[in-house]
């Protein structure tokens, strides 16, 4: 049955199933012509359809100790006799000698094996038989294999090339000697820093992909590898959508009725069989990350690992991590992440908060900036200044005297209280609670910058009314143009250094 | 490496917990209705995790492929246990043979569920009919295994209910042949 055979007996059988019975066989005869086989086809499920009785009526009944008994579905591990002849170590297999076999997928055994031509170990993945009586799957194979093969990022798997021997389809790929992902979370408690590393690499990866036009369609964890240097890898890219979930042709790839896919992974519009593009890798993404972080699949209703004992730094990360992963996991597409680059730049954007956190890759990085520090001293620094400058200003007021010198004091006094308060409220909250610093400068960026205006203007207008009595004039006119300079050079500087500029934009 | 860590961990999980309270009070050889239990499953599990599960429809997909998957497995396990049975006789006291693989050999009629049918067939004919009609498969799949109404099945794959239900009527009308022998084979 082709996909058009049944399109056009499914029109003919909703239109006769809505009219009356006595002029169905008149209707059906004129809408199927001289189709006699078609008419055929329609008449035969009308019957079927006329006496379903209670059939499928009422959805599945399930005995509850089956239901307790139930195993965990098991991929298609024994779907040999689809994958095709089983080599053992020594074997040549065209230009390849077989080493040993160093894993099973759904799909098909993987060797480890070395290529004659190049000396160099690949690893070769053997493609169900079934593959080779349909052309137009080969074909789309040996399309995304090509695609996949154009990807150079060190993230991505390098795959070599797609081979035919003997009636085998055969996948040589980067050799890659190390523990999966998933082994990785299984471990225990991953340090946060480490999270940022991997996702970062993954997220490149993807970029990388997207952008030659490769959608992987199955990622996670069991599909990144990380090798001993700490570099993760994405593998089966271009290859995925074989025996990934919700693929048309899966059913013939696997034995019938096989365990399908991963579910946990995917997003909802390709569990509902919809377009899929590359905003389903980042939802996948999203998955991954939110599982690193806590050990164990956002969906989980196991108990997550006892956490790790974090620092406030390490929190911050954390959040910023969990943040950009909830992101990715929208239901809608639209409303995700919307493509790799911006991933990356997100990721990118956390490398002050990965500095501070502790595991943070030493050796690949330099120790963590004073950036920080150097904000947080200015602010520090500022706030005790503006108290101190109230000596000179009440020195200020005995030499003015009168009203005016009582009106400079309470106007100097104001500006700088309300200068310095607002400063030790970011330092504060610097301290304290990071998160909420970006929050913060920008609620009261405006006051700061409204209360150092008043404190320079009540300076000048000071050393204006003591002009010619007393050095005073000099004292205020100098720490007029150091707040002036402070607020206007310094403190946007320290601000920059420390990352904060763009956080506040955002 | 661990294994099978990939595999539907929530659903599964909940659906287990769940089978394993009735077994423990209800009267033996009482089914469930997949109706029932995926909704028992939700409501658990958004009442724990409530950001998680905003979307209900998501959900529900995963628990009926879930319920598909539980009910072939056993079925195929206990068809497996029938065979090996027949050479030897199996008696309640060979202490090799689990308890559990004993009751499990043993398949009851239920004159309750007149609808019911042979899960093996039915998979494997829903199976075939995803070549050709993958919407059509999906939604049997919803509605059967998932025991989604019209409506939330609507919703889950994406059309209208009346939409849903032609298609249903007509999976039906085509699995029953195919179940009957009548088939075309596609």
């Amino acid at each position: 049955m082709t996909p058009q055979r049944w399109s056009q007996i499914k029109k003919v059988f909703n239109g006769a199933v809505e009219r009356p019975a006595e002029e169905r066989a008149a209707w059906l005869r004129a809408e199927c012509g001289t189709d006699l086989a078609l008419l055929e086809e329609a008449e035969k499920l009308l019957r079927s359809h006329d006496t379903l009785g209670p059939f499928l009526d009422r959805p599945a009944g399930v005995d509850p100790e089956d239901l307790a008994l139930a195993e965990p579905p098991e991929p298609a591990s024994d779907g040999d006799a689809a994958v095709g002849a089983l080599w053992h170590a020594g074997a040549r297999v065209g230009e390849f000698e077989i080493i040993r076999p160093i894993g099973r997928g759904g799909m098909g055994v993987v060797y480890l094996a070395t290529d004659r031509r190049l000396h160099r170990n690949v690893a070769l993945k053997s493609l169900p038989v079934t593959l080779a009586g349909n052309t137009q799957l080969r074909e789309r194979l040996k399309r995304e294999a090509r695609a996949a093969a154009t990807i150079t990022d060190p993230a991505v798997a390098t795959v070599y090339s797609l081979e035919e021997v003997d009636g085998h389809l055969l996948l040589a790929s980067e050799f890659l000697d190390g523990p999966t992902l998933r082994a990785v979370i299984d471990e225990g408690p991953m340090d946060v820093a480490t999270v940022h590393a991997i996702a970062l690499q993954v997220a490149r990866g993807l970029r990388a992909a997207h952008e030659a036009g490769v959608v992987h369609r199955d990622l996670k964890p069991e599909n990144i590898v990380i090798t001993p240097g700490g570099a993760a890898k994405i593998v089966d890219f271009g290859i995925a959508w074989l025996e990934g979930p919700g693929h048309p042709h899966q059913a013939k790839l696997t034995r019938a009725g096989a365990m399908i896919g991963t579910p946990a992974y995917m997003a909802p519009e390709q569990l509902m069989g919809q377009t899929v593009d590359a905003r389903t890798d980042i939802f996948a993404f999203g998955v991954i990350v939110a599982e690193m972080l806590s050990g164990r699949h956002p969906l989980s209703v196991a108990d997550a690992a006892p956490a790790r004992e974090r620092t406030p730094e390490g929190d911050v990360l954390a959040g910023l991590l969990q943040r950009l992963a909830d992101h990715c996991r929208q239901t809608s597409p639209a409303k995700r992440v919307r493509t790799a680059r911006e991933l990356v730049a997100r990721l990118d954007g956390m490398a002050g908060a990965v500095d501070a956190a502790p595991g943070a890759p030493r050796a690949a990085k330099p120790a963590p900036r004073p950036t920080r520090f150097w904000w947080e001293f200015h602010q520090g620094a500022a706030a005790v200044s503006y108290v101190v400058m109230l000596v000179p200003a009440w020195l200020a007021r005995a030499t003015i005297g009168g009203v005016e010198g009582r009106s400079f004091f309470i106007a100097t006094t104001c500006a700088a209280v309300m200068a310095s308060m607002l400063r030790l409220h970011l330092w504060f909250t610097s301290r304290q609670h990071p998160t909420e610093l970006p929050w913060a400068r920008r609620r009261s960026a405006a006051w700061i910058r409204l209360a150092d205006i008043l404190v320079v203007m009540s300076l000048v207008i000071g050393a204006a009314l003591v002009a010619a009595q007393s050095v005073l004039d000099v004292v205020l006119l100098v720490l007029a143009v150091g707040v002036a300079v402070s607020s206007i050079v310094i403190e946007p500087a320290t601000a920059r250094a420390a990352g904060l500029e763009n956080t506040s934009a955002s | 490496m661990k294994a099978h860590h990939d595999l539907m961990p929530l659903v599964y999980d909940e659906l287990r917990r769940i089978a394993a309270r009735y077994m423990g009070r209800e009267r033996p050889g009482q089914t469930l209705d997949a109706t029932g239990l995926v909704n028992e499953a939700f409501v658990r599990l958004a009442a724990e995790r409530t950001r998680e599960f905003e979307n209900r429809t998501h959900f529900l997909a995963i628990a009926a492929l879930s319920m598909r998957q539980i009910l072939v497995q056993r079925a195929r396990t206990k068809r497996a246990i029938k065979r090996d049975a027949g050479g030897q006789q199996v008696t309640l006291d060979d202490a090799s043979v689990p308890p559990s693989a004993v009751r499990a050999g043993f398949e009851r009629p239920d004159p309750d569920r007149p609808g019911d049918v042979d899960v093996l067939a039915l998979d494997e004919a829903l199976t075939r009919l995803a070549e050709f009609d993958p919407e059509q498969a999906q939604i049997v799949e919803l509605r059967y295994f998932g025991g989604l109404t019209v409506e939330e099945t609507a919703e889950a794959v994406g059309v209208s209910p009346a939409t849903v239900k032609r298609q249903w009527a007509m999976a039906r009308a085509w699995l029953k042949q195919a179940l009957e022998g009548l088939g075309p084979l596609a």
